[in-house]
């Protein structure tokens, strides 16, 4: 079996004292200004590996105290508001590699919720004290800066006006994407997020994004198998998407 | 379609009759434990609600009385003359319907009801009725012409007029018990059933337009001999229901009470057994009839053939059914559930259901999850038992394991099964020869991880091959 074509189930290579991840959000900044990670803990910045958080246990809360912000090493981490009514709101769902709490940047207090969606373990990176490297390491600024833009950009993606299917490849479009982005299988990978996630991320009924997996799979786009996505035909994928990705 | 040849080769049935599991399930029912109780269906059937396309759903409604004991009987049953009985059982099956149907989302289609027993039609059509309408409530019945909502019938407790109200409820497909025709075998099962009531039967589903029937029989019952079991199946073959069933009886008087009213002496002895199941075979095929699998035989142009030949069959607690990849809900005393990766069984003693379902719980008694390990043997059991041969590379694909390696084991306890000509080791394939294919569960259990420790326990819990 080829180690390709497997599905990620949330696997990134692991670091250690001396080496980062291989999906690390922060390496390739830290090596292009002269940093490695065993110089980075002489500078007290070394990163904590926190978790495992198990399905459902929350990694912080609205409302908590903003100390550091965290990267996924491995699973799958979903944020999400509760609003007054006590109506869950998603906010975004974050693979390996991918950076939460940049949104409570800004403030003293985390603004959203973030909990496991499978077994996730983190990087925690003190904000404090990556702010203060950053100042010395023009290029993890920059990386900040880009992490930053493209959180905001994450957020526009949903709104606008398309049809389910619209949203829907868009969404299956921008997972493969970050998936390929971070070395796996651009074709193939599990969702991780209950269906009700995936329709409250979109703004759809659930029974919606069932009847949308469903029409897709039937036309040749896509083959689900429980968890387990294959994109099929990614061409119909990306036209279908083409509009809802310019806007955003 | 041609389809696979079987051939009855006597000396290797007496061989490998032994006792094995008929694999309605893998892992089957003994290795369910009671650690797994209410929350954790509620679980299950919350996650399988999550899924990104959810399952359909089939349902399965227990009906444990029966007015009369059938001595071979191995079922879980109660015997009653006493109507109000079924009221105040249906009452409380629609209690629990009420209980589960809200816990599955509304897009979940139900596409297979089955009504089985003991004798679901103890029940009186109104109170079938009050079923199914309450079922419809609950759940999104099928209104797709495939759907599959059928019951078990026992012709001799059958009004003239209670198959046109089945069909009026929906019903529209029927298993009948006929086991033996012959008047001795008749009285010494008690069971005495003329071919005129079961044919009476069998009109009035045609008539009523049911899509498929079915006909039971049982070979090695006492008295039965060549000539008398011949000249049913000739009637049975004359009717020409859809489908056919021939199961082997098994005599186990230690498990099942009502058994030790059948005189052993009077059964058939191994090498009756096998002609018996020989001239079953013989006569069924000759007739036209396609052996689907265990004990099943179906009309080239009905449902489970087709699916037989698409490779869709699929085989549950029910049988062979046409309708992959449904969970599977059971209701009522002993009622048997498989919802995700999860087994679980309702109480086996009515006071127990009762209770349960009298105080607001799903009557859960015991249950198992399926690891990675139960889902991979149970998908080559079902693979097996549903076509006659499994697919290597598809396994490996689906998951991530190396055929051989993972089942060495396995294979090596395949090892003089393929010696004797019931298997074949092919490098994308194993598969059941002509020979083999009567004696499917035998080449099951060499993939079963838990009939390997202890085959006195085995001995038993099961009923033999053949």
């Amino acid at each position: 079996m080829s180690g390709t074509e497997q599905p990620p189930r949330g696997i990134a290579d692991d670091g250690d004292a001396f080496h980062f991840c291989s999906t690390c959000a922060f390496s390739a900044a830290c090596l292009e200004s002269g940093y490695d990670k065993s110089q980075l803990r002489d500078l007290h910045v070394l990163v904590e590996h926190i978790g495992p958080f198990h399905e459902g246990e929350h990694i912080f809360r609205e409302g908590d105290p903003f100390t550091a912000i965290a990267a996924v090493r491995s699973g799958t981490v979903k944020t999400y508001v509760t609003d007054h009514e006590g109506r869950e709101h998603v906010q975004g769902f974050f693979l390996p590699g991918e950076v939460i709490g940049l949104n409570a940047i800004s403030q003293a207090r985390y603004p959203s919720n973030a909990v496991a969606l499978d077994s996730a373990i983190l990087c925690r990176f003190s904000f404090p004290n990556i702010a203060a490297l950053a100042m010395r390491m023009p290029g993890l600024q920059q990386q900040l800066f880009k992490l930053l833009s493209l959180d905001i950009g994450k957020a526009a993606l949903l709104s606008g006006n398309f049809s389910a299917d619209e949203r829907m490849a868009a969404f299956l479009i921008t997972l493969s994407r970050r998936y390929a982005a971070r070395g796996f299988s651009p074709n193939r990978f599990v969702l991780t997020m209950s269906r009700t996630d995936i329709a409250n991320y979109l703004r759809l009924a659930p029974e919606t994004v069932s009847r949308v997996f469903r029409r897709f799979q039937d036309e040749g786009l896509i083959h689900v198998e429980r968890r387990e996505i294959e994109l099929t035909d990614r061409k119909q994928l990306e036209t279908l998407s083409s509009d809802v990705l310019r806007t955003a | 379609m041609s389809h696979a040849t079987l051939t009855c080769d006597p000396e290797l049935l007496r061989r490998y009759d032994q006792p094995g599991p008929r694999y309605t399930s893998y892992p089957t029912a003994p290795q369910f434990g009671p650690h797994f109780q209410e929350d954790m269906l509620r679980e299950y059937i919350h996650r399988s609600n999550e899924e990104l396309i959810p399952r359909r759903l089939s349902l399965y409604v227990h009906v444990p009385y029966c007015s009369s004991p059938c001595f071979y009987c191995g079922c879980n049953r109660i015997i009653t003359r006493d109507r109000t009985a079924g009221r105040r059982y249906v009452e409380r099956l629609i209690r629990e319907i009420s209980l589960a149907g809200p816990l599955f989302d509304r897009d979940r289609e139900v596409i297979q009801v089955h009504f089985g027993g003991g004798t679901p039609n103890f029940l009186r059509p109104e109170e079938l009725r009050d079923v199914m309408r309450s079922l419809g409530q609950q759940f999104q019945l099928s209104n797709a012409p495939v759907r599959d909502f059928s019951i078990e019938i026992d012709p001799r407790f059958l009004n003239a007029a209670d198959i046109a109200a089945y069909a009026d409820m929906g019903l529209n497909r029927a298993s009948l018990g006929v086991q033996d025709f012959d008047p001795a075998v008749q009285a010494a099962v008690n069971r005495v059933q003329s071919v005129q009531q079961t044919l009476a039967a069998i009109k009035a589903c045609r008539r009523n337009g049911f899509r498929s029937i079915n006909v039971d029989l049982i070979y090695g019952l006492p008295h039965q001999t060549s000539e008398g079991f011949g000249q049913t199946l000739d009637t049975v073959i004359g009717i020409r229901p859809h489908r056919l069933a021939v199961y082997g009886y098994a005599h186990m008087p230690h498990l099942f009470k009502p058994q030790r009213r059948i005189d052993a002496s009077h059964l058939p002895n191994a090498e009756q057994r096998i002609a018996l199941l020989c001239l079953a075979i013989e006569k069924l095929t000759g007739a036209g009839y396609v052996y689907i699998g265990m004990d099943h035989f179906a009309l080239p142009e009905d449902d489970l053939t087709r699916a037989y030949d698409a490779g869709t069959l699929h085989r549950n607690f029910m049988g062979y059914t046409t309708h992959a990849d449904c969970d599977l809900l059971g209701l009522g005393v002993s009622a048997i559930s498989h919802i995700g990766d999860s087994f679980s069984q309702n109480p086996r003693v009515l006071p127990s259901w009762e209770a349960a379902v009298d105080s607001g719980h799903l009557p859960v008694w015991r249950g198992r999850h399926l690891d990675q390990d139960d889902q991979l043997r149970a998908e080559v059991i079902q693979q097996l038992m549903c076509r006659g041969w499994i697919d290597i590379a598809a396994v490996e694909r689906r998951y991530d394991i190396d055929f051989h390696r993972y089942f060495a084991d396995s294979l090596a306890r395949l090892q003089p099964l393929v010696g004797d000509g019931l298997a074949v080791v092919e490098r994308s394939r194993i598969l059941a020869t002509s020979r083999g294919r009567l004696l499917l569960r035998i080449i099951a259990m060499c993939f079963d991880r838990y009939l390997t420790a202890k085959p006195a326990a085995q001995a038993a819990q099961y009923s033999r091959a053949v």
